[in-house]
This record gives C-alpha cells, structure tokens and sequence, in this order.
C-alpha cells in the first residue's frame, strides 16, 4: 500500500538525526538572509517600508532551499551510502514505488520546512523592522507572493533533490555536485550570461521568490519552468531507479 | 522452493553467472557453495529481484520475487552487502521494515529476544559489533515469518556460539518446512547443518546432490591387500585416497561397486561402508575447487 511506504519513509527521516540537523540549520540560513538582507539595506525607517524594499528583503527567505534540497538528496542516495536500498527493495521489489513515496515524503517536507523558514524570516524581518523605525508593511501583497513563492521553490527543490539522489547514487557526488551547479555554476552564469541563466533552475527559483535581478523571467514563468524541471528530474529518478541494479 | 534455471548475469564483460540451474527444496537446507567471487551474491541478487538477469530466471515457488504478492512474508533473505543506518536504533531498524511491508509490529520485541539483541534494541545501530548487525539482519529477515530464507554468508562476524545458533535455526526451519538457501565459502561453516549442496565455480554448476547421495556415491573400503586394491581401483579409472587408518576412500562410486572391484582383484574385504557426510562433502568441495587456486 502506497500510505504504508509513504508512513515508512516518514519513519526512515524521523529515526535518524538528519532533520535535527537540517531543519533548524534550514531557519538559520533564511533568518540570517532575511536580517543580512534588511541590515545592509541603505537608508533605514520608512524607506524600508516599500514594495521594493520588502520584495528584496524576504525574496532571500528561500535561501534555506538549499538545505531543503540536499536532504532530498540524503533521501534517495543516502540508502546506497548506508546499504539499506536492498533492504528497502526487498521489501518493495516494485522500485518505483519506493521513489514515489520518498517524492511525496520530500515533497511534503519541503513545504512543511519551507512554511517554517517563512514564517521566521517573516517575524525577524518584523522585529527588526521595528528596531529601525520602520513598520513592516504586513498588508502589502509583495509579502505574500513572495512568501508563497518561497513554499513553492522550497517544495519543487526537495523534489528535484529526491530525484537527483536516485540519479546519482553516489552521494557525496551528488551533493557536491548540486551544490556546485546552484551555488556556483548557475550563479556564474545568470551575472554574466543571463540570456541563458535565466533558463536554469536556480534562476527559475529566483523568480518564484521575485528576486529583484534584471533577467529573470516573470515569477509565474519561472515556477512554470522550474515545475518543468521537476518533473523532468523526477521522471528520470523513477525510471532509473526502476530500471538500474541495485 | 528455489528453482533456477538457465541463470546468466553478465556485467560488461565479464560473466558472473553462467547458465546456472538448480532447485532447493522446501524442507532441506540446501547449503550454496563456492570460493569467493564465484557468483552466489550475484545468483541471490538476481533471485531476489535486485538485478536483473541477463538470461535465464530464478523463481521462488514459482514466481519472480518482483512478482510476489507480499515478498516479506513469502522470503526473508540476510544478504552480505546489507547495511543498517548508523544513526538508527535497532529496534527502529525493523520498525520501517514493519511498516513498509505492512507487518505485524508485535513480532519485533519477540523477534529482538530470539536473536538476542533486547537489550542493545535501543542503541543506535552505529554502535553495534559485526555480529550483532548479523543478529539484525536476522531479524529483519524474520519479521514476515517467510516460507523461503536466503542467507548469504550468515555467519559472516558471529563468534562460534553465532555459529552453531545459526546452524541450529536453519535445522529448526527446514523441519518446520522452510525452503533454506545458506550460501558460504567456508565449507566448515555449514557442513554439518545441510541436507543439500550446490556448489559453483566461476559462475557455473559443479554439483548438484543431497548429502544422502553423496555419501551413497562415496565408498570406503578396508581388505586385506590394499596395494592390489589399489592396483585394480587404478585400472578401473577410479579416483581414490588412502586414508590414515588404512581405509580406501572412493569419491563416486557405490560400495557394491568397491564390493565387485576387491572381489575381481582378489583382496578379502574386511570393511565396506560408506564415507561420513562431512568428509564426503569436503572430498567433493575441494575437488571442485582446488584446480582454481
């Protein structure tokens, strides 16, 4: 039954210490953003109160995707680290049902998490805001597209990081890897090439935040992009997981 | 019951398995015999559906593993490349296992107790010795109570009580009825405790038989002129070895054979019986062994 694989996978994340880790390390990267973001801000009180301002004081609340990201990744490729893939095919040879249920888990976190560093980076913003004189503009739509549009990147890279994991067993390589291509590749690449980077996913998920970086497509463009990666990404992990050796 | 049939795995080049076929019964301890590297992990992957075979099938009462209704409780398998989160407990480690196959939660505790790890069941696994994972791992495969049990090299780590209490439950499954498939490189480990051996070489079949028949095909003889004895044993094309008492050990061949051989050669025969199981065994193992090392 595909709730009893899904409870399992939930089971396999919550016995360990890896959210203990991850969770709280996820809040610290966007809190601390989302503070570095309104700190070198230039010219405090009321200034900070604009759509602009806001836009990109918490399109940075994202930052903690990252995380969210390699902890997909330990997800899938962990079990080849630790050896227990035969274990978890053994007790379901019908592999892709495996992958399905870590999607859903992965997914299911990503949101939960992405909820979480929202919400913190939300009530630090505020708290500093007011520190600085300025009142943080709850009633301002920018906040909560652009909250929304961190949920949906946070959610969509767990997923991608679930799928990358299947793909690439190896998971030193494939955190590193990721981590390469998103923080460094991509980077690279949208600064000085955006014709092109604005086509990759990182950049996809910069417009999904609403990141204010000339070259980025339209926030709906990007999560329809970024959604397409995804899917793509996921499909090629249930394929390769239901077609490869174990 | 464990039927293979025609098995070949190919890994690029190299051949793995070779059109390998043989059955094990339900009922028997079928012991999987062979160096290291001569193709049991494989030939396990591939019966229980975590490689797929190049040609060839491997079934179980039938059926694909993949194809199994509720593999749990169908086969419970101890494999050697199995691995444990370091960071779980034990007691945790079954507890997925139970949930994703749908189990019975309430054999965990009784299970942790037969193979002697209640107390250490809520440790994290990181901490456990070789021996206790192979308690584990023994345990997992226990959990749906399974028909079939495949154990690749279960005595892998386990101290010499490990391994006559491994001995002693795969006697207890098979006389409950079980298909038991026990693969080991160390003859010794597993002489005692099989009713069935199949034994492989780089990948291909060298003997198939239960111990019954080997020792049937295995005649040891005592007469009083051994060096005719031996004279005739040597014309009848017949492989032997004199042992240290005296005794003409004769690998395949029936001792009314023995019997018809010492009669034409004129020796009085003074004992005629058949080898014990072990040494019969070790006769056959190393025989199908030695030309490779």
């Amino acid at each position: 039954m595909m709730s009893d694989l899904i409870a399992a996978e939930w089971l396999k994340l919550r016995t360990t210490r890896l959210l203990a880790g991850i969770i709280p390390a996820a809040i610290a990267i966007s809190v601390a953003a989302v503070a570095g973001a309104i700190l070198v801000h230039e010219g405090g009180g009321t200034a900070l109160e604009s759509s602009e301002s806001v836009r990109r004081v918490l399109s940075v609340s994202g930052a903690g995707a990252i995380l969210v990201l390699v902890t997909g990744i330990i997800i899938s490729a962990g079990e080849h680290r630790d050896l227990t893939a035969g274990d978890t095919f053994l007790t379901t040879p019908r592999r892709h049902r495996v992958l399905a249920a870590k999607l859903i888990v992965g997914a299911a976190l990503g949101l939960a998490v992405g909820v979480v560093t929202s919400l913190a980076s939300t009530g630090v913003a505020a708290v500093i805001y007011r520190s600085r004189g300025a009142r943080f503009p709850f009633t301002d739509a920018e906040v909560w597209l652009t909250l929304a549009g961190s949920l949906v990147y946070t959610a969509l890279f767990a997923i991608i990081g679930v799928s990358l994991g299947s793909l690439i067993r190896n998971q030193v390589f494939a955190v590193t890897g990721a981590l390469a291509w998103f923080a460094v590749v991509e980077h690279t690449l949208v600064n000085f090439a955006p014709g092109v980077g604005r086509w990759l996913p990182a950049a996809a998920g910069q417009a999904i935040v609403r990141t204010p970086l000339e070259g980025l497509l339209p926030p709906a463009a990007g999560a329809s992009l970024l959604a397409m990666y995804t899917a793509v990404a996921a499909w090629s992990g249930i394929r390769a997981v239901a077609t490869r050796d174990t | 019951m464990i039927e293979v049939r025609a098995l070949t795995k190919t890994y690029g080049s190299r051949r793995a398995v070779r059109d390998l076929s043989f059955t094990a019964p339900s009922g028997k301890v079928t012991g999987f015999l062979g160096p290291n590297g001569a193709g049991k992990t494989t030939t396990f992957r591939c019966l229980l559906g975590l490689a797929e075979p190049t040609s060839g099938a491997a079934l179980i009462d039938g059926a694909a593993y993949r194809d199994l209704a509720a593999p749990r409780r169908h086969v419970g398998a101890v494999l050697e490349s199995t691995g444990f989160h370091p960071g779980r407990t034990g007691s945790n480690h079954l507890r997925v296992i139970v949930r994703a196959a749908g189990l019975d939660a309430a054999r965990i505790d009784p299970l942790l107790e037969v193979v002697g790890l209640r107390t250490a069941s809520e440790q994290r696994v990181g901490g456990y010795s070789l021996g206790m994972r192979q308690r584990l791992a023994i345990a997992a495969a226990l959990l749906g109570d399974p028909k079939v049990l495949v154990l690749d090299e279960p005595a892998n780590g386990l101290d010499p009580e490990g391994v006559r209490w491994i001995r002693r439950l795969m006697r207890t499954w098979a006389d409950e009825g079980r298909t038991v498939v026990v693969s080991s490189h160390l003859l010794a480990e597993v002489a005692q405790a099989v009713d069935r051996v199949v034994i492989i070489r780089e990948g291909a079949l060298v003997k198939e038989a239960d111990i019954a028949d080997l020792t049937a095909e295995h005649a040891t003889v005592r007469v009083d002129r051994t060096a005719a004895m031996l004279g005739a044993l040597r014309a009848a094309g017949a492989d032997h070895e004199v042992l240290a008492d005296g005794t003409i050990a004769v690998p395949g061949r029936s001792p009314s054979e023995i019997g018809g051989i010492a009669a034409r050669a004129g020796a009085t025969v003074i004992e005629l019986g058949q080898r014990a199981p072990a040494e019969a065994l070790e006769a056959i193992y190393l025989a199908a062994t030695a030309e490779i090392e």
